[in-house]
Protein backbone atom coordinates (compact mmCIF):
# COMPACT_ATOMS: atom_id res chain seq x y z
CA UNK A 1 0.00 0.00 0.00
CA UNK A 2 1.52 3.24 -1.02
CA UNK A 3 1.76 6.07 1.47
CA UNK A 4 -0.68 8.96 0.90
CA UNK A 5 0.59 11.76 -0.96
CA UNK A 6 0.74 15.15 0.41
CA UNK A 7 -1.50 16.52 -2.46
CA UNK A 8 -3.83 14.11 -1.34
CA UNK A 9 -4.84 15.04 1.94
CA UNK A 10 -7.47 17.69 1.47
CA UNK A 11 -9.53 15.43 -0.91
CA UNK A 12 -9.07 12.26 2.37
CA UNK A 13 -9.45 14.72 4.77
CA UNK A 14 -13.09 15.93 2.60
CA UNK A 15 -14.52 13.09 1.68
CA UNK A 16 -13.56 10.38 4.62
CA UNK A 17 -14.98 6.79 4.25
CA UNK A 18 -17.95 5.85 5.78
CA UNK A 19 -18.68 2.17 7.10
CA UNK A 20 -22.06 2.09 6.23
CA UNK A 21 -23.13 -0.93 3.40
CA UNK A 22 -25.02 0.08 1.12
CA UNK A 23 -26.80 -3.55 0.35
CA UNK A 24 -29.82 -4.94 1.69
CA UNK A 25 -29.62 -7.05 4.66
CA UNK A 26 -32.87 -7.88 6.91
CA UNK A 27 -32.97 -6.26 10.27
CA UNK A 28 -33.54 -8.54 13.13
CA UNK A 29 -35.04 -5.45 15.39
CA UNK A 30 -37.14 -2.65 14.90
CA UNK A 31 -37.66 0.54 16.71
CA UNK A 32 -39.61 -0.42 20.27
CA UNK A 33 -38.46 -4.14 20.18
CA UNK A 34 -36.90 -4.57 23.87
CA UNK A 35 -33.79 -6.18 23.65
CA UNK A 36 -31.09 -8.00 26.08
CA UNK A 37 -27.76 -7.06 25.27
CA UNK A 38 -25.69 -10.13 25.32
CA UNK A 39 -23.23 -11.09 27.89
CA UNK A 40 -19.34 -12.41 25.73
CA UNK A 41 -15.92 -11.66 27.29
CA UNK A 42 -14.38 -11.81 23.62
CA UNK A 43 -10.15 -11.86 23.42
CA UNK A 44 -11.28 -10.11 19.90
CA UNK A 45 -11.69 -6.49 19.31
CA UNK A 46 -15.54 -5.75 19.71
CA UNK A 47 -17.85 -2.32 20.32
CA UNK A 48 -20.07 -3.26 22.67
CA UNK A 49 -18.86 -1.98 26.35
CA UNK A 50 -18.65 -3.58 29.29
CA UNK A 51 -20.95 -1.64 31.08
CA UNK A 52 -23.98 -2.78 28.92
CA UNK A 53 -23.61 -6.43 28.68
CA UNK A 54 -26.57 -8.50 30.10
CA UNK A 55 -28.58 -5.25 30.39
CA UNK A 56 -31.74 -4.78 28.98
CA UNK A 57 -32.89 -1.58 26.53
CA UNK A 58 -35.13 -0.14 23.79
CA UNK A 59 -34.49 0.12 20.38
CA UNK A 60 -34.76 3.66 19.40
CA UNK A 61 -34.02 4.27 15.94
CA UNK A 62 -32.62 1.79 13.12
CA UNK A 63 -28.91 3.49 11.79
CA UNK A 64 -28.73 1.36 8.58
CA UNK A 65 -26.27 -1.51 7.68
CA UNK A 66 -22.14 -0.79 8.85
CA UNK A 67 -19.27 -3.31 8.80
CA UNK A 68 -19.15 -5.14 11.54
CA UNK A 69 -15.53 -4.38 13.76
CA UNK A 70 -15.99 -7.40 15.25
CA UNK A 71 -15.20 -9.34 12.58
CA UNK A 72 -13.08 -6.96 9.81
CA UNK A 73 -11.06 -5.53 12.50
CA UNK A 74 -9.14 -9.27 12.48
CA UNK A 75 -9.26 -9.41 8.52
CA UNK A 76 -12.54 -11.92 8.93
CA UNK A 77 -14.81 -9.77 6.47
CA UNK A 78 -17.39 -7.37 6.86
CA UNK A 79 -20.49 -9.49 8.08
CA UNK A 80 -22.57 -6.40 7.01
CA UNK A 81 -25.57 -6.15 10.01
CA UNK A 82 -28.12 -3.33 11.04
CA UNK A 83 -26.83 -0.65 13.63
CA UNK A 84 -29.70 0.30 15.98
CA UNK A 85 -29.82 3.10 18.99
CA UNK A 86 -30.80 1.44 22.26
CA UNK A 87 -31.85 3.36 25.06
CA UNK A 88 -31.11 2.13 28.52
CA UNK A 89 -32.47 3.91 32.20
CA UNK A 90 -29.46 5.09 33.90
CA UNK A 91 -30.94 2.73 36.73
CA UNK A 92 -30.75 -0.64 34.25
CA UNK A 93 -27.06 0.01 34.17
CA UNK A 94 -26.09 1.95 36.81
CA UNK A 95 -28.55 0.58 39.66
CA UNK A 96 -30.80 2.41 42.08
CA UNK A 97 -28.10 5.35 42.92
CA UNK A 98 -28.67 6.56 39.68
CA UNK A 99 -30.93 9.70 38.82
CA UNK A 100 -34.69 8.18 37.85
CA UNK A 101 -34.76 10.52 34.95
CA UNK A 102 -31.39 9.88 32.92
CA UNK A 103 -31.11 7.78 30.20
CA UNK A 104 -28.37 6.27 27.45
CA UNK A 105 -28.38 5.73 24.41
CA UNK A 106 -25.87 3.60 22.62
CA UNK A 107 -24.97 2.12 19.23
CA UNK A 108 -25.17 -1.41 18.88
CA UNK A 109 -24.77 -4.37 16.22
CA UNK A 110 -27.48 -6.70 15.59
CA UNK A 111 -24.92 -9.76 16.80
CA UNK A 112 -24.83 -7.94 20.22
CA UNK A 113 -28.50 -8.42 20.67
CA UNK A 114 -31.13 -10.73 21.48
CA UNK A 115 -35.20 -10.19 21.47
CA UNK A 116 -36.84 -9.81 24.84
CA UNK A 117 -40.59 -11.80 24.59
CA UNK B 1 23.00 29.56 38.79
CA UNK B 2 21.90 26.18 39.57
CA UNK B 3 23.76 22.88 37.90
CA UNK B 4 21.09 22.30 36.18
CA UNK B 5 21.56 23.93 32.56
CA UNK B 6 20.76 21.11 30.06
CA UNK B 7 17.47 20.02 28.58
CA UNK B 8 15.24 17.39 30.15
CA UNK B 9 14.82 14.49 28.04
CA UNK B 10 12.04 14.41 26.12
CA UNK B 11 8.63 12.28 28.17
CA UNK B 12 8.22 8.33 27.02
CA UNK B 13 4.99 8.83 24.79
CA UNK B 14 7.07 11.53 22.93
CA UNK B 15 10.10 9.48 22.25
CA UNK B 16 7.21 6.33 21.53
CA UNK B 17 5.75 8.59 18.61
CA UNK B 18 8.90 9.89 17.43
CA UNK B 19 10.25 6.37 16.83
CA UNK B 20 6.91 5.27 15.39
CA UNK B 21 6.56 7.38 13.11
CA UNK B 22 10.86 7.24 11.88
CA UNK B 23 10.05 3.58 11.37
CA UNK B 24 6.76 4.13 9.68
CA UNK B 25 8.53 6.98 7.25
CA UNK B 26 11.49 4.34 6.96
CA UNK B 27 9.50 1.82 5.51
CA UNK B 28 7.64 4.17 3.66
CA UNK B 29 4.16 3.60 5.07
CA UNK B 30 3.49 7.24 5.91
CA UNK B 31 4.79 10.65 3.84
CA UNK B 32 6.11 12.89 6.56
CA UNK B 33 4.96 15.93 4.45
CA UNK B 34 1.20 14.61 4.40
CA UNK B 35 1.45 14.29 7.78
CA UNK B 36 2.88 17.98 8.40
CA UNK B 37 -0.94 18.53 6.00
CA UNK B 38 -3.09 16.81 8.28
CA UNK B 39 -1.96 18.38 11.39
CA UNK B 40 -1.77 22.02 9.55
CA UNK B 41 -5.22 20.90 8.75
CA UNK B 42 -6.66 20.42 11.98
CA UNK B 43 -4.73 23.16 13.97
CA UNK B 44 -5.66 25.77 11.26
CA UNK B 45 -8.72 25.19 9.09
CA UNK B 46 -11.16 22.66 10.66
CA UNK B 47 -12.17 23.21 14.09
CA UNK B 48 -15.35 23.83 16.36
CA UNK B 49 -15.98 27.30 14.53
CA UNK B 50 -17.76 25.48 11.83
CA UNK B 51 -20.19 23.11 14.55
CA UNK B 52 -21.20 26.80 16.01
CA UNK B 53 -21.55 27.55 12.23
CA UNK B 54 -24.11 25.44 11.95
CA UNK B 55 -25.73 25.68 15.34
CA UNK B 56 -26.14 29.00 14.34
CA UNK B 57 -28.29 28.44 11.16
CA UNK B 58 -30.42 26.37 13.03
CA UNK B 59 -31.24 28.90 15.54
CA UNK B 60 -32.28 31.08 12.48
CA UNK B 61 -33.51 29.15 10.00
CA UNK B 62 -36.38 26.73 11.08
CA UNK B 63 -36.52 25.01 8.23
CA UNK B 64 -32.28 24.07 8.30
CA UNK B 65 -33.01 22.84 11.93
CA UNK B 66 -35.80 20.30 10.72
CA UNK B 67 -33.58 19.15 7.83
CA UNK B 68 -30.29 19.13 10.28
CA UNK B 69 -32.52 17.00 12.76
CA UNK B 70 -33.46 14.36 10.32
CA UNK B 71 -30.57 13.56 8.51
CA UNK B 72 -27.47 15.42 10.15
CA UNK B 73 -24.54 14.31 7.69
CA UNK B 74 -26.91 15.60 4.83
CA UNK B 75 -27.38 19.07 6.43
CA UNK B 76 -23.87 19.79 7.60
CA UNK B 77 -22.79 18.93 4.11
CA UNK B 78 -25.16 22.13 3.08
CA UNK B 79 -22.58 23.98 4.88
CA UNK B 80 -18.94 22.47 3.23
CA UNK B 81 -18.56 20.74 6.20
CA UNK B 82 -17.69 16.88 5.01
CA UNK B 83 -15.18 14.39 5.92
CA UNK B 84 -13.36 11.59 8.12
CA UNK B 85 -14.85 11.32 11.57
CA UNK B 86 -18.15 13.11 9.75
CA UNK B 87 -19.60 10.40 7.03
CA UNK B 88 -22.33 9.79 9.35
CA UNK B 89 -23.55 12.70 11.18
CA UNK B 90 -26.65 12.84 13.99
CA UNK B 91 -27.61 15.88 15.64
CA UNK B 92 -29.17 16.12 18.72
CA UNK B 93 -31.31 18.50 20.13
CA UNK B 94 -30.82 20.11 23.66
CA UNK B 95 -34.89 21.39 25.23
CA UNK B 96 -36.29 22.62 28.41
CA UNK B 97 -36.90 18.97 28.96
CA UNK B 98 -33.32 17.31 27.57
CA UNK B 99 -30.13 17.41 27.95
CA UNK B 100 -27.77 15.49 25.73
CA UNK B 101 -23.83 15.06 26.25
CA UNK B 102 -21.62 13.01 24.17
CA UNK B 103 -18.81 10.28 24.82
CA UNK B 104 -16.92 7.78 24.04
CA UNK B 105 -16.02 5.07 26.33
CA UNK B 106 -13.97 2.69 24.18
CA UNK B 107 -11.90 5.31 22.26
CA UNK B 108 -12.54 8.76 21.28
CA UNK B 109 -14.64 9.26 18.54
CA UNK B 110 -15.38 12.58 17.85
CA UNK B 111 -16.93 14.50 14.75
CA UNK B 112 -14.24 16.33 13.13
CA UNK B 113 -15.54 17.77 10.41
CA UNK B 114 -17.83 20.13 13.10
CA UNK B 115 -15.52 20.37 16.12
CA UNK B 116 -11.87 19.50 14.74
CA UNK B 117 -10.13 17.34 16.93
CA UNK B 118 -11.36 16.27 19.99
CA UNK B 119 -9.86 18.32 23.45
CA UNK B 120 -7.25 15.68 25.77
CA UNK B 121 -10.20 15.66 28.27
CA UNK B 122 -12.25 14.09 25.94
CA UNK B 123 -10.07 11.44 25.41
CA UNK B 124 -8.78 11.04 28.95
CA UNK B 125 -9.97 7.88 30.84
CA UNK B 126 -11.86 9.95 34.03
CA UNK B 127 -14.13 11.53 31.74
CA UNK B 128 -15.02 8.61 28.85
CA UNK B 129 -15.48 6.16 32.47
CA UNK B 130 -17.29 8.94 34.74
CA UNK B 131 -19.63 10.62 32.25
CA UNK B 132 -21.64 7.65 31.44
CA UNK B 133 -22.01 6.65 35.19
CA UNK B 134 -22.66 10.03 36.95
CA UNK B 135 -23.06 12.88 33.96
CA UNK B 136 -24.57 15.12 36.42
CA UNK B 137 -21.59 14.96 39.02
CA UNK B 138 -19.17 15.60 36.15
CA UNK B 139 -21.16 18.02 34.15
CA UNK B 140 -21.05 20.26 37.35
CA UNK B 141 -17.47 19.88 37.09
CA UNK B 142 -17.84 21.83 34.01
CA UNK B 143 -19.69 24.44 35.44
CA UNK B 144 -23.14 23.25 34.63
CA UNK B 145 -25.62 22.25 36.72
CA UNK B 146 -28.82 21.05 35.53
CA UNK B 147 -31.92 20.89 37.00
CA UNK B 148 -33.51 17.31 38.46
CA UNK B 149 -36.78 18.10 36.03
CA UNK B 150 -34.32 17.51 33.08
CA UNK B 151 -33.82 13.72 31.85
CA UNK B 152 -29.91 13.78 30.88
CA UNK B 153 -29.25 11.37 27.67
CA UNK B 154 -25.61 10.30 27.15
CA UNK B 155 -24.86 9.32 24.06
CA UNK B 156 -22.24 6.69 23.96
CA UNK B 157 -20.57 7.23 20.67
CA UNK B 158 -18.47 3.81 20.22
CA UNK B 159 -19.71 2.86 16.71
CA UNK B 160 -19.86 4.43 13.17
CA UNK B 161 -22.63 7.36 14.49
CA UNK B 162 -20.40 10.82 15.27
CA UNK B 163 -22.65 13.00 17.29
CA UNK B 164 -23.44 16.96 17.53
CA UNK B 165 -25.00 18.58 20.57
CA UNK B 166 -27.56 21.61 19.12
CA UNK B 167 -27.54 23.45 22.54
CA UNK B 168 -30.51 25.84 23.07
CA UNK B 169 -30.25 29.30 21.55
CA UNK B 170 -29.60 31.50 24.65
CA UNK B 171 -32.02 34.18 26.23
CA UNK B 172 -31.34 37.79 24.90
CA UNK B 173 -30.24 37.23 21.74
CA UNK B 174 -33.47 37.68 19.94
CA UNK B 175 -32.70 39.30 16.67
CA UNK B 176 -28.59 38.96 16.33
CA UNK B 177 -27.22 37.85 13.23
CA UNK B 178 -26.12 34.40 12.34
CA UNK B 179 -22.92 35.26 12.70
CA UNK B 180 -22.80 37.36 16.22
CA UNK B 181 -24.31 33.81 16.86
CA UNK B 182 -21.98 31.22 15.87
CA UNK B 183 -19.37 33.41 18.48
CA UNK B 184 -21.54 32.50 21.08
CA UNK B 185 -21.20 28.79 20.54
CA UNK B 186 -18.59 26.68 22.33
CA UNK B 187 -17.03 23.70 21.86
CA UNK B 188 -17.91 22.19 25.00
CA UNK B 189 -21.42 23.41 24.56
CA UNK B 190 -21.71 21.51 21.54
CA UNK B 191 -20.27 18.24 23.33
CA UNK B 192 -22.92 18.60 25.80
CA UNK B 193 -20.34 19.62 29.22
CA UNK B 194 -21.53 23.26 28.60
CA UNK B 195 -24.52 25.15 27.69
CA UNK B 196 -24.06 28.71 25.93
CA UNK B 197 -25.28 31.36 28.59
CA UNK B 198 -27.87 33.96 28.91
CA UNK B 199 -27.05 37.66 27.33
CA UNK B 200 -27.59 40.53 28.04
CA UNK B 201 -27.50 43.14 31.13
CA UNK B 202 -27.01 41.18 34.15
CA UNK B 203 -30.31 42.27 36.14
Amino acid sequence: MPAVAKDFVPVLVATGGSTRVHKAVAPRFRAGDHVLVRTMTPEHHTRLPRYARGRRGIVEQDHGVFVFPDTSAHGQGEKPQHVYSVRFTARELWGPQASERDTLRLDLWDDYLDLVV
Amino acid sequence: MSGHSHTAPPSDPELRIKALESLLVEKKLINPDAIDAIIETYETKIGPRNGARVVARAWVDPEYKARLLADGTKAIAELGFTGVQGEDMVVVENTDEVHNVVVCTLCSCYPWPTLGLPPVWYKAAPYRARVVSDPRGVLLEFGTRLSDDVEVRVWDSNAELRYLVLPQRPEGTEGWSEDRLAALVSRDSMIGTAVVPAQGAAS
